[in-house]
């Protein structure tokens, strides 16, 4: 009887736990948000809030812009370069516009295809990265000749001109070609070589320049290692220096610096893309001070330059800066150039 | 009679598990502003794609391993200590992925969607177990799905599900798996790996829903022998028709049935059937006018399921992404709704016109119609084949397991005489020897 009366009591558990567990599985079920559409669930913590990442000191502000931009003439700018006699050079479209001061455009020189990089020549020649290929113009505009073609994968992003030789930043292979003026290869500088110490270029976006510093070594961004790497002209590493960090002094995201010019006195300008900021370092690397935020180079500031990967992309504004230290940065967004100088002390 | 204090214990377990589980979901936040420190670039290890070599190749000497103590050595408990080893392998150290459970999606992708390779190893996860079923029954269920083994390791009390439950409750696996294909094959969603209600467990991370789920499947485990095996699993769909045709598959007896009932009650999956009287003349009458009726009625359950199917096409294609996708840019640009989502901020950063995205959605819901037909002719397909077999009295002369339910478990063997009498001559042999 008593045996009896516990068998009773167990089913009636099962049967009590089982129903409630069904209904609980179901409710569970149902509340499964199987669309994503409740998000993530994570605290804001986890928010990727661009307008206060991007904030900082306006303090370390030391440069004020001047005068209005002036057109490029383009709807896609992508280089500056800046001759003697205050000319600009910017490539953009499928030409290179040669402005001068106030921004008259002085020469159209029309290319085949879309130039990636211009560079000018103490004698007044111009060098233009296409692609794959450099092609060499007069002052005149006449194309002189074009240097052998680098292959599929190759992706000219920036040129610079030394006194004898011509170095070019191959993003496509991440590495950088030094050329005598002839266009003759003499040497890949920057391949990954343990023995030599040389990690290698890391470039994930088509953003890779170089510029050579007044102490004659070369400089390039490593922009996978967000940082800026000096060689010498025969390939060997000499230091780097360079922080990835979101915070004014480092550099932000994947791949920083986009682009960089070097002042005369052997500090650095760096232009940032995605968190679109360009600054100053000394030339140790020692971080100096701001030219401009996201809020003083894109309308919108900080949030704009995050809404989508095309902002992002186009937002590599290149830098160039003049014997008197003057910046001038080119915006690829608007379409502009811009001048900044530096602020009165006190 | 249940033991209270064993329940207890196996209630704790879960408890243990689940907020072991949960515990483990969250991680830092990242930190954006301190003084984080990327670390060094370094070459990914390649040893990923030779696990998947490794898993296939423990899948397939499992796989002998479970048919050779399944039939021929009939041993409880070797089937269950190589179980309980599948559990720790497939289950938590390679965290239930791939299983052929889910690999069943990846099939049907491949199928529908051009730009899908299979890896290799997934297609051996799904193919091998059904061919072991092919030709040796349900071996896997019985001793190598890491799923059958965490709810087989819970069993402590069985209890007899009435016969037309269990059929009615079997419904829900060919509609999971009918659902499961139809969204795979439209890419909508992979709804079977989402809903997997154990590898939350096995992974000690997911979302707190499934965790609930798992849990509650456990518990009710422990007394409903393997509910999500025998009521929801769309591979057990296809392993039990498999399994029908297979040669060699378990026996209760080793030898011949003496029917002395004593493995009546033995199944805890009630997959034991008993030897069937003739029919006496009047019920055959009856059934064979049911059997006319029904036949009518199959064609009739087929058009119906396959037109409420077409007509839920709107409500189905809310699975795909993209047809919420436009449905929220209509309601936006309509102004029905207030603000806007990630998704709509997305789309129109991209630049793609709302015409191009209504246009694919309503390809989509198109297409959905034409799917959600056949899903709904399916499902009447399988009501009406069920009626059917209901009418259809099998000649059994024997007890036996049923071909498509049996798990292959081995837990009936010992309760044969004429097991033990095979056991004792082995002894018996050994000793001589
Ligand atoms: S082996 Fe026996 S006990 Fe196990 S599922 Fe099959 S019939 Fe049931």
């Amino acid at each position: 009887m008593t045996q009896r009366q516990g068998k009773m009591d167990s089913g009636v558990i099962i049967t009590v736990l089982i129903c409630t567990a069904l209904l609980v599985a179901i409710g569970a079920v149902l509340l499964v948000d199987a669309t994503g559409r409740r998000g993530s669930g994570l605290s804001r913590v986890y928010e990727l809030d661009a307008v206060r990442l991007a904030s900082f000191d306006p303090n370390l502000i030391l440069y004020h812009e001047v005068g209005p931009p002036i057109a490029t003439g383009f709807e896609r700018s992508r280089a500056l370069a800046l001759g003697a006699n205050g000319r600009f050079y910017i490539a953009g479209d499928k030409a290179v516009h040669v402005l001068r001061d106030k921004g008259t455009l002085e020469q159209v020189i029309r290319l085949a295809s879309e130039p990636h990089c211009v560079a000018v020549s103490a004698e007044g020649r111009l060098y233009v990265g296409l692609r794959d290929h450099v092609a060499v113009f007069d002052e005149a505009g006449q194309r002189i000749v074009s240097w052998e073609p680098l292959g599929e994968r190759s992706f000219l992003s920036s040129i610079v001109v030394a006194r004898d030789d011509v170095f070019v930043a191959d993003a496509g292979h991440a590495v950088v070609l030094r050329y005598d003026k002839t266009g003759q290869l003499i040497r890949r500088i920057g391949e990954k070589d343990p023995d030599r110490d040389i990690p290698g270029f890391i470039v994930p976006s088509p953003y890779f320049d170089l510029a050579v510093a007044p102490d004659g070594l070369l400089r390039v961004v490593n922009p996978g290692r967000t940082r800026i790497e000096a060689y010498t002209f025969r390939g060997d590493l000499e230091f780097f220096w360079g922080q990835n960090s979101i915070r004014i002094e480092g550099f932000c995201g994947c791949c920083n610096p986009a682009n960089f010019a070097m002042l005369p006195d052997g500090r650095y300008v760096t232009a940032e893309k995605g968190l679109i900021r360009v600054k100053i370092y000394d030339a140790d690397g020692v971080f100096e001070g701001v030219v401009a935020g996201p809020d003083e180079l894109v309308v919108g500031g900080a949030a704009r330059v995050f809404l989508s990967v095309e902002d992002a992309e186009a937002s590599g504004f290149d830098v160039a800066v003049d014997p008197d230290g003057r910046i001038f940065v080119l915006d690829t967004i608007e379409n502009t150039v811009r001048l900044f100088v530096e602020r009165e002390k006190g | 009679m249940v033991r209270p204090r064993l329940i207890l214990v196996a209630l704790a377990a879960l408890l243990v598990v689940g907020v072991a589980a949960l515990g483990l979901e969250r991680f830092p936040p990242p930190e954006f502003e301190t003084d984080y420190v990327r670390p060094t670039t370094t070459a990914p290890n390649p040893p990923q794609g030779l696990w998947e070599y490794v898993d296939a190749g423990v899948l397939a000497v499992t796989l002998v391993l479970a048919t050779v103590l399944i039939l021929r050595t009939r041993n409880r408990k070797l089937i269950f200590a190589l179980m309980l080893f599948c559990l720790a392998y497939f289950g938590f150290f390679r965290n239930g992925c791939v299983c052929p459970i889910g690999a069943v999606q990846n099939v049907t992708l491949t199928i529908f969607d051009p730009g899908y390779a299979i890896p290799l190893a997934v297609l051996v996860f799904f193919a091998l177990p059904l061919v072991f079923t092919l030709f040796f029954g349900r071996v896997f269920c019985g001793a190598v799905c890491p799923l059958g083994a965490i709810q087989d390791a819970v069993l402590i009390h069985p209890v007899r599900v009435p016969r037309w439950l269990e059929s009615g409750l079997r419904l829900i696996a060919y509609l999971y798996l009918g659902a499961g294909v139809l969204f795979a094959a439209m890419g909508a969603m992979f709804v079977i790996c989402r809903y997997d209600p154990f590898v939350g467990f096995f992974r000690l991370s997911g979302n707190w829903e499934m965790l609930v789920v798992g849990a509650c499947l456990l518990l009710i485990g422990m007394f409903v022998g393997r509910p999500y095996c025998r009521f929801l699993c769309p591979y057990g769909v296809i392993l039990r028709q498999l399994s029908r045709l297979s040669r060699w598959r378990v026996t209760i007896t080793p030898t011949d049935c003496i029917q002395c009932h004593l493995c009546e009650d033995a199944c805890p999956f009630g997959a034991i059937r008993k030897p069937t009287e003739p029919w006496p003349n009047k019920e055959y009458q009856v059934a064979r006018r049911r059997l006319a009726f029904l036949l009518v009625l199959l064609p009739v359950l087929i058009g119906a399921g396959g037109w409420a199917g077409y007509e839920l096409r709107q409500w189905l294609a809310m699975v795909h992404p993209e047809v919420r996708l436009a449905q929220r840019i209509y309601l936006e640009e309509n102004a029905l709704v207030e603000g806007t989502i990630d998704a709509s901020d997305a789309f129109r950063a991209l630049g793609r016109s709302s015409d191009e995205l209504y246009a694919a959605a309503t390809q989509l819901r198109d297409r959905f119609g034409i799917g959600g037909a056949l899903l709904g002719a399916f499902v009447g397909c399988v009501i009406g084949g069920k009626l059917l077999s209901l009418s259809v009295k099998r000649r059994r002369t024997d007890y036996e397991p049923d071909p498509a339910s049996c798990l292959a478990c081995g837990r009936c063997y010992r309760y044969c005489p004429k097991e033990h009498e095979r056991l004792k001559r082995g002894r018996e042999g050994l000793v001589r020897h």
